[in-house]
């Protein structure tokens, strides 16, 4: 076995949380997007740089707040616990919903992007031909942002799968349940155990590539089909 | 063209000064996370009576230090919360002078949202705990510790699935202090400090449950020559300091547990 | 079809859209004018792609828009040709032609089929719009605003970007369309050649207004208009064939108010046509002129008499029965003539350009 079972355990779990998070911010992020895109609100600059926050702020700042804010003192914990579903720290879901903060804007802004560069033109032919606005949306916008929606989820998913600070913060390294693969690592390398990190590391290194080459070489819109 | 010349000038003079070698007469002090308000006391005390000298301390995992002393950090004592790690260092040849044990550590329970003065670690099997915090048994002396008392115990089959691993003793803290774990085993050190102390109760857990934590320290290497390194650590065995230790619950070298 | 109503104001940085227009309900209407002149403006607040805050448009009975009601764009059974073709890149041509129709629903395959005929583009469904050449595109574009069965058909400078081979190659279809089909066109151009070859209805619009509106061959005829079209000046008559001389090669057409002869196009007697007679082509005389090489010389009487855009020339417009022509003169021969309204004139015309092909 290259790897251990506790090492297997944590590249699952990484992989469960990267999937689910890229899946989350492509339903919330897209009409995130689609607004930022299109829209000429006054207060669209601050709703962008709100977006934009996770880029600059240090993950561990970011996940020192999510914990205080998640805690059972602040105004997400009191939330989770007036609905009866107690405390997000320490749990999958804490992660889940901590990542899809921090990586908002690897989804929403590669898609805004895309959705800017599409026009208007494209949605006022639509509507020329009967086409109401929702329906030009997946009819017209979304094939024609394809390639961005490609870049913002290979985007999202892998920062998910690199993310640290933020998990290391609130996860409390709990196996099957917060012990992601990047901190497996960094636990091994406080541990001494070297050996182990290089290989956890490696094989992260190897399947990330793989994926990102995947994505390169097999890109949509840049074959001309038909 | 001028211009540009003016300003890579000014870029380069800004870089080099930032960059400038430190003074002579400063030093950095790598201090294990539980060592943080005792530290700070001490250092604040040495710095009094020795205005000219500079000390800095840097706090965190002992684990993590001992890593980066091994590459090359630029730290001039090391302060370990597991005399094994500064033995290791001395081994590789990487310590000035023989390694010193400065202390013994003790772990204790604490809560901001209960009284753990009325606590023992078998109420740690109360349903009403849900998260009990520790620092990371693989990797952090306080950590493995914790484990050892609760193996000992027989308790930890009953409440491993409640553990929520900080990445050092003091990261384990936070967890208890935002609320997020109700009960901790942390440093009696961190227990004791004015944070803490002001907002919880302790209870100390019997060191019979476990391996004692020897704290050792080392000068490094590179501080071979630094008479202010030798300065400070003299100063830390002396009888201030040693007052400081003594008030957060360190047992001193030579001396009984007081408890 | 009870025509078009439209009453749009808008107010931009430095732009004003004011306009109150009834229109024919069927026919071409040119919308004219240069550039900034709003008639790409008035077309996008027809078609619901502008929002003018309070204007009026009614068609063919039913309101589109008034102080309480708003048909957005895609309820409104229209067909818009954009500027650039904009055909969808994710679609073939097929794909293109059928987005609108799936949409516009009762549309049979056969009147799809018609359209692909109209335009000639049966050869090309399966590819991608970008393979296609610009006339291509352009064709494309009609047709697929064709497919959606609309009441009202939009075009907006639909030839503008292409060169002069494609336009010459796309006029026909249009023409097509405008005598084939019996849909009213909205027709946006700033190109006499093109108002002049397809328009029945004439909209002259300049910095946001309407200048004039009305039947193409008296609105080009008016002379009272802050406008003018320099070489571009003159009359477009309807005519119909009337007879082929084969010797020459020449062919008869009759107008009310006369016969020309034209160059044998090959069109057959009794087909009806268009003829244009550019103001610069006609030449006045006092007197009947004698052989000359012009040999269409008709009698006339003249109307007005007005300023062109030079100092030096002047333009007169001449009656003969229910048509006038324009006639481009210098200032000194009009004096030497003493040309003035009311006065008979014999009118040469040395070029007469056959529109219809």
């Amino acid at each position: 076995m290259l790897l251990t079972d506790s090492d297997q355990q944590a590249l699952w779990l990484t992989l469960r949380l990267a999937g689910i998070v890229t899946l989350i911010l492509l339903v919330v992020g897209t009409p995130i997007a689609w607004w930022l895109a299109r829209t000429r609100a006054w207060w669209k600059g601050a709703v962008a740089a709100v977006v934009a926050m996770p880029l600059v702020l240090p993950p561990s700042v970011l996940g020192f707040y999510l914990l205080l804010a998640m805690g059972p003192q602040g105004p997400l914990g009191q939330f989770t616990q007036a609905l009866g579903l107690g405390l997000l720290p320490f749990t999958f879901w804490g992660l889940v919903i901590a990542s899809v903060i921090y990586s908002l804007p690897f989804m929403v802004q590669p898609l805004q992007t895309a959705f800017q560069a599409i026009g208007e033109r494209p949605l006022e032919v639509a509507a020329t031909l009967r086409a109401s606005r929702l329906d030009a949306f997946f009819t017209v916008a979304v094939p024609m942002a394809l390639p961005g929606f490609v870049s913002a989820c290979v985007l999202t998913f892998a920062h998910t799968v690199g993310e640290f600070g933020v998990v290391l913060m609130i996860g409390g390294s709990i196996p099957g349940e917060t012990r992601v693969a990047a901190v497996q690592i960094y636990d091994h390398v406080e541990a001494l155990d070297y050996l182990d990190a290089h290989r956890l590391a490696g094989v992260l290194l190897v399947f990330s590539f793989l994926v990102l080459l995947a994505i390169h070489v097999w890109r949509p819109g840049t074959r001309k089909i038909g | 063209m001028k211009p540009v010349i003016n300003v890579v000038a000014c870029l380069l003079a800004a870089l080099l000064c930032l960059v400038a070698p430190a003074r002579a007469d400063k030093i950095t002090v790598a201090a294990a996370s539980d060592l943080k308000y005792a530290m700070d006391e001490i250092a604040d005390g040495f710095r009094k009576a020795h205005p000219a000298d500079q000390v800095e301390v840097v706090y965190g995992s002992s684990g993590k230090f001992f890593a980066q002393i091994r590459n090359g950090a630029p730290y001039d004592l090391f302060f370990s919360a597991d005399v094994a790690y500064p033995r290791e260092l001395a081994q590789l040849g990487h310590a000035a002078a023989p390694v010193r044990s400065y202390a013994l550590g003790r772990i204790a329970l604490w809560s901001a949202v209960m009284d753990a003065t009325r606590m023992t670690l078998d109420s740690l099997t109360d349903p009403a705990i849900t998260r009990i915090a520790i620092a990371n048994p693989r990797h952090a002396p306080y950590g493995k510790r914790a484990e050892e008392a609760l193996r000992a115990a027989g308790l930890w089959d009953k409440v491993a699935h409640k553990l929520v691993n900080g990445e050092s003793v003091s990261h384990a803290t936070h967890f208890v202090q935002t609320g997020n774990a109700q009960v901790g085993m942390i440093a009696l050190s961190l227990a004791l400090g004015p944070d803490l102390a002001s907002k919880g109760g302790y209870w100390l857990i019997p060191d019979t449950l476990h391996q004692p934590l020897e704290q050792g320290y080392v000068i490094t290497r590179r501080a071979g020559n630094s008479a202010l390194a030798k300065r400070f650590a003299d100063y830390v065995e002396g009888p201030q300091a040693r007052a400081v230790m003594r008030r957060y619950g360190f047992i001193l070298p030579g001396e009984d547990a007081a408890r | 079809m009870s025509g078009l109503r439209a009453r749009f104001r808008l107010a931009w940085p430095g732009f004003t859209l004011d306009v109150d227009l009834g229109l024919p309900g069927q026919g071409v209407t040119a919308l004219f004018g240069h550039s900034g002149s709003g008639k790409t403006t008035l077309l996008r607040c027809v078609a619901g792609l502008e929002r003018a805050p309070d204007g009026l448009l009614r068609v063919a009975g039913e309101t589109w828009q008034d102080g309480t009601r708003w048909l957005p764009t895609h309820r409104r059974p229209i067909g818009y040709v954009f500027q650039e073709a904009s055909l969808f890149p994710h679609l073939s041509v097929l794909g293109n032609l059928r987005y609108g129709m799936r949409r516009a629903g009762g549309a049979p395959a056969s009147a799809l089929d018609h359209v692909i005929d109209l335009l000639g583009i049966g050869h090309l469904l399966s590819r991608r719009p970008d393979r296609l050449s610009g006339g291509e595109r352009s064709r494309v574009a009609i047709a697929r605003a064709l497919a959606v069965n609309p009441r009202l058909l939009l075009l907006d400078e639909p030839l503008a970007a292409l060169d002069h081979a494609r336009k010459q190659e796309i006029l026909p279809y249009l023409e097509r369309l405008r005598d084939e089909l019996s849909i009213p066109m909205l027709y946006v151009s700033h190109v006499p050649d093109e108002v002049a070859r397809l328009a029945d209805h004439l909209v002259v619009m300049r910095e946001g207004r309407v200048l004039a509106s009305g039947p193409l061959a008296e609105t080009l005829v008016r002379l009272d208009l802050p406008f003018r079209l320099g070489g571009d000046t003159g009359a477009v008559l309807a005519a119909e064939v009337g007879a082929i001389d084969a010797q020459w090669h020449l062919a008869r057409v009759d107008f009310a108010g006369g016969s020309l002869l034209v160059r044998d196009h090959g069109i057959a007697v009794g087909r009806r046509v268009r003829v244009r007679v550019l103001a610069r082509d006609v030449s006045l005389a006092a007197a009947h002129p004698g052989p000359s090489s012009i040999q269409n010389v008709l009698k006339g009487r003249i109307e007005v008499v007005a300023d062109d855009e030079h100092p030096g020339l002047i333009l007169v417009r001449v009656r003969l029965g229910q048509t006038a022509l324009l006639a481009s003169l210098t200032r000194r021969a009009a004096a030497a003539l003493e040309i003035v309204p009311g006065r008979d004139v014999w009118v040469q015309v040395k070029t007469v350009a056959l529109l219809d092909e």
